[in-house]
């Protein structure tokens, strides 16, 4: 009996208007490079002469995305278009992970009408009461009560996240993503927790996932 | 040199004018020479809450606009010597003070009192910039609501921003009894919001309500539970240390009582 394979692909490629482009899920690089390479001599006389806008993936490297481009020009003799993929299939492009980069620390209490934004990460030594807003393009550690509105990710990335010793926001929002506060019957946690983006809707887990 | 405080809260109806005119009042009380300013040009009340409406001539307008002396715009208390009135405008509105024509009046007042008590009018914009342009401390009024601890939060945020590092909050018009069922906010909540230090609790009583429509500050009365609690404050604010009133205090003890012997 042959078994079959439910191997998902890593590799597809996809047309638009604009044309057609490369889309690669997560996983290894090798098995990518592989399956792209084999999907290519499979279908090389249909693409003959197209043009490819480019390479849009989940989680590859950008020296790893330009390895792959040449190895379509060269080998394939694919045309890749100079202006890329179009823009608004580039919005995700910060898939990295937000864990470096610039931080501002603030040492006091964020009350109601006070907004901080700040292009990077946020730290807050002190509550962040009703009413306040806090605007990060990374991402946001609160190391003392949430109440107010905090938003991770305003500039589109959805891989930040929101921290705090007591996670009670108003309002949540990562990325284009907005969470709010259920009107009645909330469990509170009496420890830490993170809000993340898990599969297009807000998360809320204790800061070590094994914490119960 | 004197002290000059500012009694603000961003709501309104939380028991400012109330509050100043009680603290005002118990200074002078203590002997301390005091003046109660009022800031809310064109809802003045304080004048109502003293007693003092019938002598007013001049306002404050009249005084920063140096249309009179500054000794004429002072109405003297009825009742206690030491303690002034400054009032405030009821024809003009709050553009009628610039924040510069504040403190240059605040710090003329300084230097003939001892404590100089101001009411601000309630919201954020220039009434309340002028109440505070010329204050040394802030004291925050708030009742356990949240609209008016969110105010009294707001309310902080823009002192700290001019630079007024540490107001004190008086929580006003507390109910004990809706306390206990959980029904209304206690003070550790406030001041876990809040996060600033407390001055002292004032109890909801119906003794406020009658002494300010006589005009006479219920402080100045032995037995009501709110007047001790202002009488308390006075004492901290001059830097006596006083613990907080035990509200279950005075009429609380006699229902408890009759409740033990009928158990």
């Amino acid at each position: 009996m042959e078994v079959l394979s439910l191997k998902e692909e890593l590799v597809s490629f996809r047309g638009i208007k604009e044309g057609i482009y490369i889309f690669i899920k997560k996983g290894d690089f090798k098995n990518i490079k592989k399956e792209l390479q084999e999907k290519l001599i499979e279908y090389k006389d249909f693409y003959n002469g197209a043009s490819i806008l480019g390479i849009k993936s989940e989680n590859l490297r950008e020296e790893e995305i330009k390895e792959l481009l040449h190895l379509i020009e060269d080998k394939f003799e694919l045309y890749i278009e100079e202006n890329g993929l179009p823009s608004y299939l580039e919005e995700e492009h910060y898939n990295i992970e937000i864990n470096e980069g610039m931080t501002r620390f603030y040492n006091t209490t964020i009350r109601s009408g006070q907004i901080i934004e700040y292009n990077g990460n946020i730290v807050i030594i002190g509550d962040v009461n009703p009413g306040a807003l806090v605007r990060a393009t990374g991402n946001i550690v609160i190391l003392g009560k949430l109440r107010g509105v905090a938003h991770a990710g305003i500039d589109g990335n959805k891989n930040t996240y929101v921290a705090a010793y007591e996670l009670q926001p108003t309002q949540l929002r990562i990325g284009d993503i907005i969470a709010r506060k259920p009107d009645e019957g909330f469990a509170m946690s009496n420890m830490p927790e993170v809000a993340k983006v898990y599969k297009g809707e807000v998360l809320i887990q204790p800061y070590l996932a094994k914490k119960q | 040199m004197g002290k000059a405080i500012v009694i603000t809260s961003g709501k309104g109806g939380v028991g400012k004018t109330t509050a100043t005119a009680n603290i005002g009042t118990g200074l002078a009380m203590l002997g301390y020479k005091v003046v109660v300013v009022d800031t809310d040009i064109g809802l003045r009340n304080l004048d109502v809450v003293m007693g003092l409406e019938n002598r007013i001539v001049y306002d404050i307008v009249d005084v920063v606009e140096k249309n009179c002396r500054l000794k004429q715009g002072l109405i003297r208390d009825k009742r206690f010597q030491g303690l002034f009135l400054l009032p405030a405008a009821q024809t003009k509105d709050k553009t009628a003070v610039k924040p510069e024509q504040m403190l240059e009046l605040v710090n003329e007042l300084k230097e003939e009192f001892d404590y100089i008590i101001i009411d601000s009018p309630a919201g954020i914009e220039q009434g309340f910039q002028n109440s505070i342009a010329g204050a040394d401390e802030a004291y925050i009024v708030t009742t356990p609501e949240i609209s008016a601890v969110r105010d009294a939060d707001r309310v902080i945020g823009l002192l700290e921003a001019k630079g007024m590092t540490n107001p004190k909050v008086i929580v006003n018009r507390i109910r004990l009894d809706m306390v206990k069922r959980g029904n209304m906010m206690n003070v550790e909540d406030i001041i876990d919001i809040l996060a600033v230090d407390l001055l002292g609790v004032v109890p909801d009583d119906e003794a406020i309500v009658i002494s300010t429509n006589k005009g006479e500050p219920v402080v100045s009365e032995e037995n009501p539970m709110s007047s001790k609690a202002f009488r308390n404050i006075c004492r901290r604010i001059t830097g006596e240390e006083v613990e907080l009133l035990d509200l279950e205090d005075g009429e609380g003890k006699f229902t408890k009582l009759i409740k033990l012997l009928f158990s």
